[in-house]
């Protein structure tokens, strides 16, 4: 077989150079966006009306429709909006399946700890229907419950998530952060101490040793009975030749590890409201 | 802090060194020692900068070829891994370290580890003879364009070597294809540059080139077109390039002989490949199109820059020592004026100034004595005009057959070759009796 | 056949381990006479793999090549490597979602692949398709006849050697592609025909983009196919490879282009009309040599004539619904139906039977390119190994119908 360089060869190789100086159409994402028609399918999303609110109502057409069925639905209503979870059944389902309670925020029932996952929720569930379910007011309900138990059980945090909606984690989350919100319940009595360095240099070091070896516990602790709780007290400035230090907030003036000791003593053995 | 503690050691070892005259001393016994004119010495200095010339060759071939392709294809090509893209040759030299690295089952191991190897010093050896510039050139043999021929061949056993150790019938396909390949185009390619050799009188790269100084109209083109058509396209098929890359065709057999190679060692092949793409560019530049001289006589006078063969030693100074000191001692004065940047980006701030300044003194020298420069600059566009060729003619172009391409060397090129050989003796009888 | 091949989980077989049990030959006795012709080694010769993982098969499809140094012997394609279980998936969906699965026969011509179920089952259904959907249907077909063909040629390129007319067919081919998104909602499975219509009506979008592309499909063509038509070692590549005459390719059942350019004006949008083809004027383009290059020129003239159809149908379109009235669960008569399309591979059928309920008994899919890819095993031996991607390329295969 013969060949011979010609004419077309040379014509072609004067497109590409050609084709060398041209404009290009590489379309630089994520700089430049192509544009996608309006009725492009490739994106799975739930529309919203122009008012904010979910279109779906969870009629199950869409489901119907779909060929090898990886659409499944839920709803809890939750005054006047549902929860609409779609996806892969398995994934998604309203079923209380662990996955499913799991990926949907919502805490897991576990029958081993059953019995230290009871509390009485009548009153939180008028709480509850008070505030309206509303997860904007968390941090009223929360503080509703600490007034109805004294603190938040694990329990509560569990119910209030159950009935508004609200994430698991975020329930308990807000809960831990905010300082007068207590997750435990408190001790009978809290003994406070500043760490300031001018109290130290009045005998705060040894109030406060005095005091630890007393009652057992490091600073920041409880006592096992929940008699007595060692916390750090904020420093006020006005020592006046003492260390500070407070028992249930009523400075205890012209304190010494003796008198510490005398103090401590007084207090083990009360045990506090509530604990069984 | 320990860092800065140590270079200010260094350098009050250097001030002390320096003002003792001790490290001047060994530095004069250095430079002794390389510029004496002993041919190991020579020799091992033109052959590291050499090697070392041959990287950053490969590097700008390849980003080449993946840009320009691009743009005939209506796209760009890389452009986010530096600026422009420029950096996508050494993200792809990264990545071909960074592949596994394995011999498969049944293969003739030492050949198999050997065979890039052999390929690729064959393309490599061959840059000793290509002049650069007036001067700038490795070793000037008087049979310089028969030790050229001699060592490309070497390229061939290497493929060889690979199709036959991979163990695979796909390898030893595709090294069969590219033996019968390249040895059957080497015969037009070394033919039709005997009309060359003829009409410069000497197989002496750097003669040749000198024997077409002047003006384009004395560049060998002119008298030889026949072959140069010839020897271009014998070049095209002894570098492996489409319309002739029967031996890398990716969709037929995979990846020809190089299908077992993965890591460094397929690296190796490519990149000896797209040496070989500019050693042939060199080659039908320095033959044809007058090497380094300009296509017009240039005004200022034409003197020889540096002894012969002191290529080696210019190239490895301006390339690793000078740099990397230079760089440093810019370098430490800002890294320790604004003590929150980070050392490294002191280092290129300091190399980046050191260069300028290097650029500028270098620029100064040589505008009185230009003609280096210019040499060098003229031998690269040219050669870099042919690389674009060459892969203007991959963007193109599909691949012939085998029986095709055989075909062609045997029944077209060679009979040109030979007609071509015969035509210009004949003119060299008539012109010069 | 002689040789005990020892199986490979023996220990033994590292240490002494004779090549041949690299071969492909399998290591039981031949079991009919194809397998004793094909796996018998004459001396000198070897057989290659050109495996499922191959960049130039069209898909996953292992061809078992005999070659005798670079000359084909003989050739044994291997299927089923795409397999998907379409058509037994298909039984237990409703006749809607049954559409959905056959998009992916052949990915590339998608909308023929939906549309000859779609009027299979309309026949059991005895249901009249509103004008205008016919109309919409013909038009949105037309185009994905010119995206395959423009993909066609593409691909054959690519398979000689040639890396950039893919990237000029791809950029065509996007064109026509972002202009089906605009009506279908999708850039490749458009699920787009309904029984009884087609999903949505035409719109602004798809109209003016359309209309922008009107303006230089042609001029685009010629320059997209310059690089290739007079090329002298694309035509030394193709002219003459694979010469197929009338008569095989009639007795292999082969249909579309490839029947086409062997001479035999066979097309079923003039041999059993359907839809509103009857009122189109198109010419029917043929060629006599029966080969490569002949297949890729008459490919390009049935791009041509695409556009001509799609010119008349744009200025012919109807008023009216785009989809017929239909209960959500359809229960069809039973009996059977059939239903042949012309896809840019051929003659691209679906045979339905019914049983009454709203699941289809049985679905089965007659596809051009499992046809056409027989012609590859009388055609290539004698030609080298480089042409056996060409001829294959020239035949356009997609893997996706051959497989289901």
């Amino acid at each position: 077989m013969s060949f011979v360089p010609g004419i077309g060869i040379v014509k072609g190789m004067a497109l590409t150079l050609r084709r060398f100086f041209e404009p290009k159409v590489t379309v630089q994402y994520p700089e430049q966006v192509p544009e996608i028609p309006p009725r492009h399918r490739g994106r799975l999303q739930l529309l919203y009306d122009e008012y904010g609110a979910l279109k779906c109502e969870t009629c199950f057409q869409c489901a119907m429709a779909c060929p090898i069925e990886c659409i499944d639905m839920g709803g809890t209503d939750t005054k006047d909006r549902f929860h609409v979870h779609w996806g892969a059944a398995e994934q998604y389902a309203e079923r209380r399946e662990e996955q499913a309670l799991r990926r949907s925020g919502r805490p897991v029932p576990d029958p081993n700890f059953a019995a230290f996952d009871r509390a009485d929720t009548t009153r939180l569930d008028a709480l509850l229907e008070q505030e309206e379910h509303d997860p904007r007011r968390l941090l009223p309900i929360l503080e509703g419950t600490q007034e109805i138990y004294g603190y938040i059980p694990v329990a509560a945090v569990k119910h209030i998530s159950t009935a508004t909606g609200i994430w698991y984690a975020e329930v308990y989350g807000t809960a831990s952060f905010y300082g007068q919100l207590r997750l435990e319940l408190p001790a009978a009595h809290r003994l406070g101490i500043c760490r300031c360095p001018s109290c130290s240099l009045f005998g705060g070091g040894a109030v406060r040793a005095a005091f630890e070896d007393e009652l057992g516990v490091p600073l920041g602790g409880t006592t096992p009975d929940g008699s007595v709780a060692l916390a750090t007290d904020d420093c006020h400035g006005e020592n006046a030749g003492t260390p500070w230090v407070t028992l249930d907030g009523r400075p205890q003036r012209d304190m010494t590890a003796a008198g510490a000791v005398r103090l401590a003593q007084s207090l083990a053995g009360h045990a506090p409201a509530g604990r069984a | 802090m320990p860092l800065l503690g140590t270079l200010v050691l260094l350098f009050l070892v250097l001030m002390l060194g320096v003002g003792t005259g001790v490290i001047p001393g060994i530095v004069i016994w250095i430079g002794g020692v390389l510029l004496a004119n002993i041919a190991i010495v020579r020799f091992v200095v033109a052959a590291t900068a050499v090697l070392l010339f041959t990287i950053p060759t490969a590097f700008v071939i390849i980003f080449l070829e993946l840009k320009v392709i691009a743009f005939m294809n209506l796209r760009i090509g890389p452009n986010r891994v530096g600026p422009w893209g420029t950096l996508a040759s050494v993200v792809h030299g990264l990545k071909v370290l960074s592949k596994e690295d394995f011999t498969p089952t049944g293969a003739d191991v030492t050949v198999f580890t050997l065979a890039p190897v052999v390929t690729f010093v064959g393309s490599v050896m061959a840059f000793m003879v290509l002049p650069f510039g007036p001067g700038l050139f490795g070793v000037d043999f008087n049979v310089g364009l028969l030790y050229f021929f001699g060592v490309g061949g070497l390229g061939v056993v290497g493929l060889l070597m690979a199709g036959w150790s991979s163990f695979n019938k796909y390898s030893l396909l595709g090294g069969l294809r590219s033996a019968a390949q390249m040895v059957s185009y080497e015969i037009p390619l070394t033919l039709s540059v005997v009309g060359v050799i003829m009409l410069a009188g000497t197989m002496s790269l750097n003669g040749i080139v000198q024997a077409q100084s002047g003006s384009f109209l004395d560049w060998f083109v002119v008298r030889q077109p026949l072959a140069f058509l010839v020897f271009f396209i014998a070049a095209t098929a002894e570098a492996n390039r489409t319309p002739f890359d029967l031996t890398e065709a990716d969709s037929e057999i995979v990846a020809g002989f190089a299908t077992e190679y993965s890591g460094m060692r397929f690296g190796f092949f490519f990149f000896a490949e797209y040496v070989n793409v500019f050693l042939l560019s060199g080659l039908a530049v320095v033959l044809f199109f007058g090497g380094w001289t300009a296509p017009v006589p240039w005004p200022w006078p034409v003197h020889v820059l540096l002894a012969p063969g002191e290529l080696g030693l210019a190239l490895l100074a301006l390339v690793i020592v000078v740099p990397v000191v230079g760089s440093a001692l810019f370098a430490l004065p800002l890294w320790m004026l604004r003590s929150e940047w980070p050392f490294w980006r002191a280092w290129i701030l300091g190399l980046g100034l050191f260069s300028a300044l290097a650029v500028g003194a270098l620029g100064i020298y040589l505008l009185i004595n230009l003609d280096a420069l210019l040499g060098i600059v003229w031998f690269f566009a040219k050669a870099y005009v042919f690389v674009f060729t060459f892969v203007w003619m991959r963007a193109t172009l599909p691949r012939v057959r085998i029986d095709q391409l055989m075909g062609l060397a045997w029944k077209w090129l060679l009979p040109a070759a030979l007609v071509n050989l015969f035509l210009t003796a004949l003119a060299i009888l008539v012109v010069h009796p | 056949m002689a040789t005990r091949i020892p199986s490979l989980d023996d220990p033994r077989v590292l240490v002494s381990t004779p090549a041949t049990i690299y071969d492909a030959i399998p290591p039981y006795a031949p079991r009919t006479e194809r397998e004793a012709e094909f796996y018998g080694l004459r001396d000198g010769e070897m057989l290659v793999n050109m495996g499922p993982q191959h960049p130039s098969t069209h898909g996953v499809l292992r061809l078992v090549v005999k070659i005798d140094g670079e000359r084909v012997v003989d050739l044994d394609p291997v299927l089923g490597y795409l397999h998907r279980g379409i058509e037994k998936l298909s039984e237990n969906a409703d006749y809607h979602h049954a559409i959905c699965y056959t998009d992916p026969l052949e990915y590339v011509s998608s909308l023929f692949n939906e549309l000859a179920p779609v009027m299979a089952f309309e026949q059991l259904l005895d249901l009249r398709v509103p004008r205008r959907a016919e109309y919409i249907r013909v038009l949105s077909c037309e185009l994905n006849r010119i995206a395959s063909h423009a993909l066609f040629i593409g691909w054959m390129a690519l398979d000689l050697g040639g890396i950039t007319p893919i990237l000029y067919s791809f950029i065509e081919r996007d064109e026509i592609v972002e202009m089906l998104a605009a009506l279908t909602g999708q850039r490749m499975l458009f699920n787009y025909m309904r029984i009884g219509g087609v999903n949505g009506d035409l719109n602004h979008e798809f109209l003016s983009r359309l209309g922008d592309w009107m303006g230089h499909a042609l001029a685009q063509v010629e320059a997209d196919t310059a690089l290739l038509n007079q090329n002298e070692i694309f035509v030394r590549r193709t002219r003459g490879l694979g010469r197929m005459d009338r008569q095989t390719a009639i007795g292999f059942g082969m249909s579309g282009p490839n029947i086409r350019a062997c001479g035999v004006p066979y097309d079923v949008r003039r041999a059993h009309p359907y839809s509103v083809y009857p009122e189109l004027e198109f010419e029917i383009p043929t060629r006599e040599e029966g080969d490569s290059y002949a297949r890729y020129l008459l490919r390009i003239d049935e791009i041509k004539q695409s556009i001509h159809i799609i010119d008349q149908v744009l200025h012919r379109m109807p008023d009216g619904p785009v989809m017929a009235q239909l209960p959500r669960r359809i229960t069809p008569r039973p009996g059977r139906a059939w239903a042949a399309v012309e896809s840019p591979r051929g003659q691209y059928g679906c045979f339905a039977i019914s049983d009454g309920t709203d699941q289809p008994y049985r679905f089965r899919i007659h596809d051009p390119s499992f046809v056409n890819l027989q012609a590859v095993v009388p055609l290539m031996p004698g030609n080298l190994l480089a042409d056996t991607m060409a001829v294959m390329a020239s035949l356009d295969p997609v893997m996706g119908g051959i497989d289901k």
